[in-house]
């Protein structure tokens, strides 16, 4: 759940960046950080290892600006994809708003990218949570991989149901990396919105 | 969006804020900072004489990371909790005492100022600060978050993350 601190006048949103191990959900905030004016962003901070593979999470907070007098800030954080990682992912997950799921078009990455979203599944019901309400996106990476598998061959594996928004990316060329993020804020916002 | 969150503002706020203010002269540390566990500042103060502090988010988030880390270890172990976090360096420590399940309070100091006093005051506000922060837990739909609010950041969302 967001949090608001109304004597700074501040609302804060949390969004994970969820997926499998290597599917570029570092990247992504890299990119993010790399362009949005430095007025509107704090530090970055990764917590990784010595081959910069993320080991408890990245984080990154953006600054919207002030909406009817409240400092509306993203604060964006990453998970560690690989399998092992997972009472680190877990924890990640708490209190968060919005998610965007990072998968990967790499041919042998299908399965990975299917368990990791079963994995993110059951971890939300750990906290009570499903994806019935916390909205999500879906962002396919890597399109410019030569082996890059069709999309719909991907989302059949992780949204059979064809129930969330779905966008392709190369997120190391920033291609595809604003869109599915604005699109989960406004989610997050309208969802918000919605109980009031 | 459904869980509820600690909104402290007003009296609420005026009182939290009060009580950072006098563990800072008291236990004599830089800075005391109330947050939530989700990684977000709730309210800070700093003493007067302090450096400005470094960014305050990524404290909040890494305390909060810590903090779930050291519970899931807790648990791990079969104890229901590991009470409170001292880390310190060669000029600075860090101090976290767990407020309740929604909050911790951490506090910086000199390494000049006995560890044991800011413990001492530390305990003290923190049961202070747990009677304030559950009075001030509220339900999103109370948020004033309302659809006026919702068009105007969508608005800044072009100009944040582009068309
Ligand atoms: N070809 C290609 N490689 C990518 C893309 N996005 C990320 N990568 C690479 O994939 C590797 C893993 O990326 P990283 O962001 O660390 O993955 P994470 O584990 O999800 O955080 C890195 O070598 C990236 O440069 C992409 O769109 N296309
Ligand atoms: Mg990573």
């Amino acid at each position: 759940m967001s949090t608001i601190n109304f004597a700074n006048r501040e609302i804060n949103f949390k969004i994970v960046y969820y997926g499998p191990g290597l599917s570029g959900k570092t990247t992504n905030l890299r990119w993010v950080y790399q362009t949005v004016p430095e007025e509107r962003k704090g530090e970055m901070v990764s917590l990784a290892t010595e081959d910069e593979r993320t080991l408890f999470f990245d984080f990154l907070p953006v600054d919207l600006g002030e909406v009817k007098g409240f400092k509306t800030r993203f604060h964006l954080y990453t998970v560690p994809g690989q399998v092992f990682y997972n009472a680190s992912r877990k924890l990640i997950l708490r209190g968060v708003d919005g998610i965007v799921f990072v998968a990967d078009s790499a041919s042998n990455r299908l399965r990975a990218n299917a368990e990791s979203m079963r994995n993110l599944r059951e971890n939300l019901a750990e906290y009570g949570l499903s994806l019935e309400h916390i909205p999500m996106v879906l962002q396919i990476n890597k399109r410019d991989l030569p082996d890059a598998l069709p999309v719909d061959m991907i989302r059949a594996v992780i949204d059979p149901e064809g129930k969330f928004p779905i966008f392709e990316a190369v997120a190391t060329k920033g291609k595809g990396v604003f869109e599915p993020l604005k699109d989960v804020s406004r989610r997050v916002l309208s969802k918000l919105a919605e109980h009031t | 969006m459904i869980e509820p969150t600690v909104a402290l503002y007003g009296d609420a706020f005026n009182r939290a804020a009060a009580i950072l203010e006098d563990l800072i002269d008291q236990a004599q540390v830089r800075y005391a900072l109330l947050v939530d566990r989700k990684g977000f500042v709730l309210a800070h103060r700093e003493a007067l004489w302090a450096p400005r502090p470094p960014a305050l988010d990524s404290i909040a988030t890494l305390v909060a990371g810590n903090a779930a880390a050291t519970q899931a270890l807790a648990n791990l172990l079969g104890e229901p909790k590991f009470n409170e976090l001292v880390k310190q360096g060669e000029k600075q420590g860090l101090y976290v005492e767990d407020v309740n399940d929604l909050t911790l309070l951490v506090m910086i100091f000199d390494t000049d100022t006995p560890i044991g006093r800011v413990k001492l005051f530390g305990k003290k506000a923190a049961g202070e600060l747990d009677e304030i922060t559950r009075g001030a837990v509220v339900m999103p739909r109370e948020l004033g978050i309302d659809k006026e609010f919702h068009e105007s950041a969508d608005a800044m969302l072009d100009d944040l993350f582009g068309n």
